[in-house]
């Protein structure tokens, strides 16, 4: 599939990536690794309750241990708004009133050493008056249930444009309820079949390997940290907010991280770490466990009822749903996952009518936030296990349903919505042709299923800004806010602003990211950076070439219609002109800089449902095969085919680690356990509990196919491809199982005791 | 709390050091804290992920499950002591770098350790083997087909280079 544009000279090279060095030969610098004489370790205090009011907590003993230097309780927060979150400001920096969920900040503390940190810790005294609690959203939503905060926190709904809605505190322990609506309800009359079905999906954790981490100072009234994030700039307003401080006095640094997947996004260990520096006046660095991770972040478990009406053609008519998704304790991100998940659960097909609300349910358990795929995960593994169904009850290959159904290139995806940017008919086919589909073998414990993953890509309403500087002798300096958080966004935009600027990669540089100098950015995240940033580093790169050419021109007393840029070289005809000279001639022996500054946001339009129309729209094609053993309902995977629409792939190696990385961590939620709680109690939270996988789980039949189609709005076509291929993992799988033996399997994830039940009801 | 310190002497990377520890203390802490060799990564803290692998007398170990103490007399090789003096890096580090076989990096360390024994141990591993040896080591970012890849490469890189 791959296409050439003629005379693209960097872009489209599998040259090595700008970190290959550092991250290859342990030189690169992450948060962890950044350490200061005197710095103290926090240690944090965790409730041992999922629910219960915090009656008294006395922390005088620990004040005094050896090497504490600060401790924080809930006596310590005067003067701030010491509750943080996203759309709701409900999560304290520690425990207030109540603990909602096990696990729960209570106490910090900052010592010269952890072991000291602890041992303080152990002095705190809480008492605690234990509430009932609701572990399960079925639970939390009882009409006896008790509430986890029985005042409303502050908190806002975003403005909606056409169909889209939502509400706040929409009933007991439901936080928030997204919804949209789009057409007459009276379509599900005329349907001819009309599928109802129940979907459950998994609750995995992200896993990153370092963990949650941030070093703070104060730096005379400045506060500087560094933390792992990948929304600096988000985050610093935040802050600002928590702590009452002007946002030009908060100067937050991102070194390399080691990945996030949504994760780490606004406020983790950044308020605990400030506050304790803030009261010690030493540099304190809290870095988590991955047993304090797991206890701090997790993907949206969810519960998802789909109804669908369809004509006896096979023809989309109505779909409407309703998703209950578990937010844990807190409203964090689940609100904007909301919103994704319902606005993209009716998948990339045609309908008449639309009517889907999702909920978010708080439970006294882990926190859950932002998670690649972003609720689209949810969405398609119900939207796309249920086209298979109703294939089957329409005796139609679903191949052929999806391929009939389908949205066309360039077709609004709902009313006021921008056009579909990938052919899906043409990247479905790249799949089944690999995976050989009309060649397979159904039933007998071996199976074929296909699925489409899809999501809109790039946020909503992102403003992006970046600066591109050139030195004398044509050193290039890259100023942009996308984090390097393993995705090669650095490598990406090197490539891109080299072919702009007719030069090499290797004269970019692209300094570490510092909120007192980077230009501003909302976040690297939402598969934003490529779509979003790269229009501004576009836009950037080609206001410093425009300004060289216009002096050059000037210098060389010509039009600058008759001039190129060549490297750091100027040609005219034959002639070949050396910039620095001529720089150093009019500006000075000392030189100069050339300087372009780029910005991009979509326009706002209350015609779109989300109030800007979606930059791009994301795509993974999947076909899985698998055999089931019915005798021990163990799922074997035989093949797995994904692909992604790179648009135009910046660099293919980055791109194809990109599709085979989300579809690997697609499977986490599909053939391992994910999150397993007794009650309130997380059982596996730890890194030997948790099965994530192996190399030795990935079959020789996983292949990734990287489409370059060319329609992205990105530098030179590009598409996002950070998240595509994760999303059509789930339904999948389970749509092969079906194929296999014959049984459908609702619930994620699909382990050999749901194969094994399945196979009994089956069997009556 | 602690004991008495225990005195090490071994070697790391090629350099002899001579140290007191805290009975208490593992191994990465003394080579992260105390050697600044910040390139070896603490992640799971259980010996589970593989993230804080180095070669002890050429095995690979956790070194978040290894006491200081227990690296007496050892030869311990990390991260930084692939690369030759003049920068050029090591085939197993090469095949990385030209693979694009690593993302956020965090693992890589680890990663590149692990397949380094691999390699000493048998220089011709099929991919079979090579999945089930990188198998010890968590990568949440790749899906594991480019590292592959890269040990297999880095396999033919050396094996040219000796015949």
């Amino acid at each position: 599939m791959n296409v050439v544009t003629p005379g693209l000279q960097t872009v489209g090279q599998r040259s090595a990536r700008k970190d290959a060095v550092p991250k290859t030969t342990g030189a690169a610098t992450y948060t962890v690794d950044v350490s200061f004489p005197g710095m103290l370790q926090a240690k944090v205090l965790r409730s041992p309750h999922a629910h219960a009011r915090l009656v008294s907590i006395d922390a005088s003993a620990a004040r005094g241990m050896p090497g504490v230097h600060a401790v924080i309780t809930r006596d310590d927060l005067d003067g701030l708004n010491p509750t943080y979150g996203y759309f709701i400001k409900d999560q304290p920096i520690v425990a207030i009133d109540k603990v909602r969920y096990i696990g729960d900040d209570v106490a910090a503390v900052a010592a010269e050493t952890e072991r000291q940190a602890v041992a303080a810790l152990e002095q705190i005294t809480v008492e605690y008056e234990v509430l009932p609690t609701v572990a399960t959203v079925e639970e939390a939503m009882a009409d006896a249930a008790p509430e986890l905060f029985e005042e409303e926190p502050m908190g806002i709904v975003p403005a909606y444009g056409q169909g889209a809605s939502g509400v706040r505190r929409f009933g007991r322990n439901n936080c928030y309820r997204f919804s949209y609506e789009t057409g007459d309800a009276a379509a599900f009359d005329g349907c001819d079949h009309i599928f109802e079905d129940r979907f459950v999906f998994s609750r995995d954790q992200h896993f990153h390997l370092e963990p949650f981490v941030t070093v703070a100072r104060m730096d005379g009234d400045v506060i500087e940290l560094w933390t792992s994030t990948q929304n600096p700039f988000p985050l610093r307003k935040e802050l600002a907010r928590v702590f009452q401080y002007p946002e030009n006095r908060i100067r937050v640094r991102v070194p390399y991280i080691g990945a996030g997947y949504g994760a780490k996004n606004n406020c983790k260990t950044e308020p605990i770490a400030i506050l304790l520096a803030r009261k010690s006046g030493r540099p304190v660095r809290f870095c988590m466990t991955t047993e304090e991770c797991f206890l701090t972040q997790s993907q949206h478990a969810a519960i998802l009822d789909v109804k669908t009406g369809v004509m006896a053609d096979g023809t989309f008519v109505a779909r409407s749903g309703r998703i209950l998704l578990d937010s844990g304790a807190y409203s964090d991100a689940s609100p904007l996952v909301a919103e994704k998940a319902g606005y993209r659960l009716p998948g990339p097909y045609r309908w008449n009518h639309l009517d889907i609300d999702c909920d978010c349910i708080l439970t006294n358990t882990t926190p859950a936030g932002p998670y690649r795929g972003f609720g689209g995960t949810q969405a398609a593994w119900a939207s796309e296990s249920q086209i298979d169904i109703i294939a089957r009850a329409l005796g139609r290959d679903p191949f052929d349903l999806r391929m009939q159904n389908v949205k066309s290139l360039g077709e609004a995806y709902v009313p006021g919505e921008s056009g579909i940017d990938s052919d899906l008919r043409a990247g479905l086919q790249v799949v089944a042709d690999r995976a050989e589909y009309d060649r397979r073998s159904s039933g007998d414990g071996r199976g074929m299923g296909v699925s489409i993953g899809f999501k809109d890509a790039g946020g909503v309403n992102k403003p992006a800004q970046a600066r591109v500087r050139i030195t004398t002798t044509g050193g290039i300096y890259l100023e942009c806010g996308s984090v390097e958080i393993g995705q090669g966004i650095h490598t990406a935009m090197s490539q891109i602003v080299a072919e702009l600027l007719n030069t090499s990669p290797e004269r970019v540089v692209y300094p570490e990211l510092n909120t007192d100098y980077t230009p501003f950015d909302q976040g690297t995240n939402a598969s934003s950076a490529i779509i979003v940033m790269g229009q501004a580093v576009q836009q950037a790169t080609l206001e410093a070439r425009q300004k060289v050419l216009e002096f050059a021109a000037r210098e060389l007393d010509c039009d600058i219609d008759e001039i190129e840029l060549d490297d750091w070289s100027i040609r005219k005809g034959n002639e070949t002109h050396s910039l620095a000279p001529m720089i150093m001639r009019y500006y000075g022996g000392t030189g100069y800089e050339f300087s372009g500054a780029g910005f991009f946001k979509p326009a706002m339009d209350h015609a779109a449902p989300l109030e800007t129309q979606c930059v791009s729209w994301e795509f993974g094609w999947g076909v899985a095969e698998v055999d089931v053993d019915r005798e021990t309902g163990i799922i074997t995977l035989v093949q797995l085919v994904v692909s992604g629409d790179a648009g135009r792939a910046i660099n293919p190696l980055v791109c194809r680690g990109q599709d085979e990385g989300s579809a690997i961590m697609g499977l986490t939620g599909v053939l391992f356990p994910c999150m397993v709680y007794d009650g309130a109690m997380l059982m596996n939270g730890n890194g030997l509990d948790y099965r994530v996988p192996l190399a030795t789980d990935i079959p020789d039949g996983f292949v990734s196919i990287l489409q370059e189609q060319g329609h992205g709005p990105g530098p030179f076509g590009a598409k996002s491809i950070g998240e595509g291929c994760m999303l059509p993992v789930a339904s999948a799988i389970a749509n092969a199982v079906e194929d296999a033996i014959g049984v459908r399997i609702r619930e994620l994830p699909l382990t050999p005791e749901r194969v094994l039940a399945a196979i009994d009801e089956a069997a009556g | 709390m602690s004991g008495e310190l225990a005195f090490v002497s071994c070697t790391v990377n090629g350099v002899a050091h001579e140290l007191h520890v805290r009975p208490e203390e593992m191994l990465i802490d003394v080579l992260r804290e105390r050697l600044a060799l910040t390139g070896t990564k603490l992640s799971c803290d259980l010996g589970a992920c593989g993230a804080c692998t180095v070669l002890l007398d050429g095995k690979p170990v956790s070194s978040c499950g290894t006491f200081a103490w227990q690296a007496s007399g050892a030869d311990i090789t990390t991260v930084e002591g692939l690369a030759a003096a003049d920068g050029a890096l090591d085939p197993v580090q090469q095949a990385f770098v030209e693979n694009s076989a690593f993302q956020c990096g965090y693992c890589t360390p680890g990663m590149i350790m692990r397949a380094r024994v691999l390699l000493d141990r048998n220089p011709s591993p099929d991919r079979d083997e090579i999945r089930t040896w990188m198998g010890a080591n968590i990568c949440r970012c790749t899906g594991y087909g480019m590292i592959i890849e890269a040990v297999e490469n880095a396999a033919s890189a050396l094996r040219e280079a000796t015949e």
